[in-house]
């Protein structure tokens, strides 16, 4: 490949990782007092911030409501100063809109909406600085505030980003490998059940490469959920404490 | 992130009639917010345990967002304002070939307070970014010919983002020592114009700091029943006050902007008070900023 060399004969990637390694994970529960919910999370060098509102009354038009289940609204955003280049619109874009659909129909998948009916739950994360993987980070960050907000989930939802170098796939890629322009993998699941909640690839990739890949990606997202998990429960034990005093 | 321990003072204990610092019944907090506040203004104090002329605790982190060029995260009490600034090239304006650009600009996004909406940014966001340069532009905190590369060719354009993660009463001056926070982080790389090629040369190893030379720093103050002045009210209190006036002055004691969007009559006696309280604000955030600087320079 012309270029960089993205995997080196002894097996490291371009930031020291090994092919199946995370980068440092550092997030944050309850981080904000007026959302019902909120979380913070680093990925390496990406930080995301996701936010909850809600359950609420449906806002704007009601005939978006369910008799059934609560509808869920997202809204994606990157900050201007968050990329290399200045972006012009933070939010609007098709990119982005892309993002708020991906995130939906994620939390749709996860959440237990029919809890809710005739109800309403924002979800708005933003990207304070991107380096690849935005989506997994969002989606991670976004578990934590659904968690944070009490809102009941089938399970944690944990999303990671894997590519395929040299017959070797990569998990949670650096925007330096993502921009490289290879085969790149989305994955979010429910780690438990091992259920997909969604996948997107959008290169060619050979059939036979793409189960390698999944696995990659898989135990790279029960990696992440151990962690999370951590989060969380390091939070209540935090927050149950200093009630107790 | 911090969030500093309720003050118990005997004073908030009394008016409150608990012994502990528990929670407010509902019934006062949301039935009668006025009168709740009312009680503790009687009192001189507030419902968060603060005296009427006191701030809250103001944290600063300056560059933490590496992608832009200076970033600053400043919290006041509960409020979180982040600021990125990111420059970028471009021909300087025709009425002034020796200058730059400054654009700031505040956002107010759902994500900071169930009040706001998605969609195009709403009043209060316009007015504020509005407000922001206009204590650029008032308080001269910086040469706009120090962003001039070359007369009539090249200048600096500096964005100057302000965006609003939770919103808790007084963004204005908590978005300004933002804005000051990151001006003071801005690392430009040396550009030159070639000659020759008239095309502009970026020299990334070269990068020097933006020369700040006032320090432009803002105290606001909410007017409760037309009388009772309180300095850095929360949301409940932006609310429920029937006034709001915003006084920014640098280090030399030099009003820059005293911003009074209509409410309560205020007396010249009170504008005065106002003025002293924003000039010991001035002093408490400098000696924090320059705090955070020299932490950073040790690091």
């Amino acid at each position: 490949m012309a270029g960089i060399e993205l995997l080196s004969d002894q097996g490291y990637r371009v930031d020291g990782r090994k092919p199946n390694e995370l980068r440092k994970i550092q997030a944050r529960m309850g981080v904000f007092s007026q959302a019902d919910g909120s979380a913070y999370i680093e990925q390496g060098n990406t930080k995301a911030l996701a936010v909850v509102y809600g359950p609420h009354e449906i806002r704007g038009s009601r005939s978006k409501s369910q008799h059934d289940r609560a509808i869920i609204n997202c809204q994606y955003s990157m900050a201007t100063f968050s990329t290399g280049e200045r972006k012009r619109r933070p939010h609007g874009d098709r990119k982005s809109s892309e993002m708020t659909l991906h995130l939906k129909q994620t939390f749709e998948a996860a959440i237990l909406t029919q809890l809710y009916p005739r109800s309403q739950i924002d979800i708005y994360v933003q990207i304070l600085q991107a380096d690849g993987g935005n989506y997994s980070a969002c989606v991670n960050a976004a578990t934590l505030a659904v968690v944070d907000a009490g809102i009941p989930l089938r399970d944690y939802v944990c999303a990671c980003s894997a590519g395929f170098v040299e017959d070797t796939p990569l998990v949670d890629l650096s925007h330096l490998e993502e921009s490289a322009g290879g085969t790149q993998l989305s994955l979010a699941v429910l780690p438990k059940a091992e259920h997909l909640a969604l996948i997107e690839m959008d290169s060619r990739l050979h059939q036979d490469h793409l189960e390698s890949m999944m696995d990659a990606a898989t135990q790279a997202c029960k990696d992440l959920y151990a962690v999370l998990d951590r989060v969380v429960r390091d939070h209540l034990q935090e927050v149950t404490t200093s009630i107790g005093e | 992130m911090l969030r500093r321990p309720q003050r118990a003072s005997k004073l908030h204990q009394r008016v409150m009639n608990t012994n502990s610092l528990t929670q407010a019944p509902w019934h006062q907090t949301t039935v009668e917010p006025l009168e709740y506040h009312r009680k503790f203004l009687k009192e001189n104090c507030r419902p968060d345990g603060r005296e009427l002329g006191e701030f809250r605790t103001t944290t600063l982190n300056i560059g933490s967002i590496t992608t832009a060029d200076g970033s600053a995260l400043v919290k006041l009490g509960n409020t979180t304002i982040i600021c990125g600034i990111k420059g970028e090239l471009a021909a300087p304006p025709a009425d002034a070939p020796d200058k730059g650009y400054i654009v700031p600009n505040v956002d107010l996004p759902p994500l900071c307070s169930s009040r706001f909406r998605p969609g195009p940014p709403g009043e209060q966001a316009q007015a504020a970014s509005q407000f922001i340069a206009d204590v650029i532009e008032n308080s001269e905190m910086l040469q706009r010919e120090d962003l001039c590369i070359e007369k009539g060719k090249l200048s600096w354009v500096l964005y100057c983002d302000i965006i609003c993660l939770d919103y808790d009463g007084n963004i204005l001056d908590a978005c300004i020592i933002a804005l000051l926070a990151s001006m003071k982080n801005v690392q430009l790389p040396e550009v030159h114009v070639n000659e020759q090629t008239g095309l502009a040369e970026v020299n990334m190893k070269k990068k020097r700091h933006l020369n700040i030379v006032k320090h432009p720093v803002a105290a606001s103050f909410a007017v409760f029943d037309n009388s009772i002045l309180i300095v850095d009210p929360t949301s409940d209190e932006e609310n429920l006050s029937t006034g709001f006036i915003t006084v920014v002055i640098d280090e030399e004691e030099k009003l820059c902007t005293v911003h009074k969007p209509g409410g309560t009559p205020l007396s010249n006696e009170k504008l005065q008070d106002c003025i002293n309280r924003a000039i010991t604000r001035n002093k408490e955030v400098c000696k924090l900023l320059n705090k955070v600087m020299k932490s950073m320079k040790a690091k």
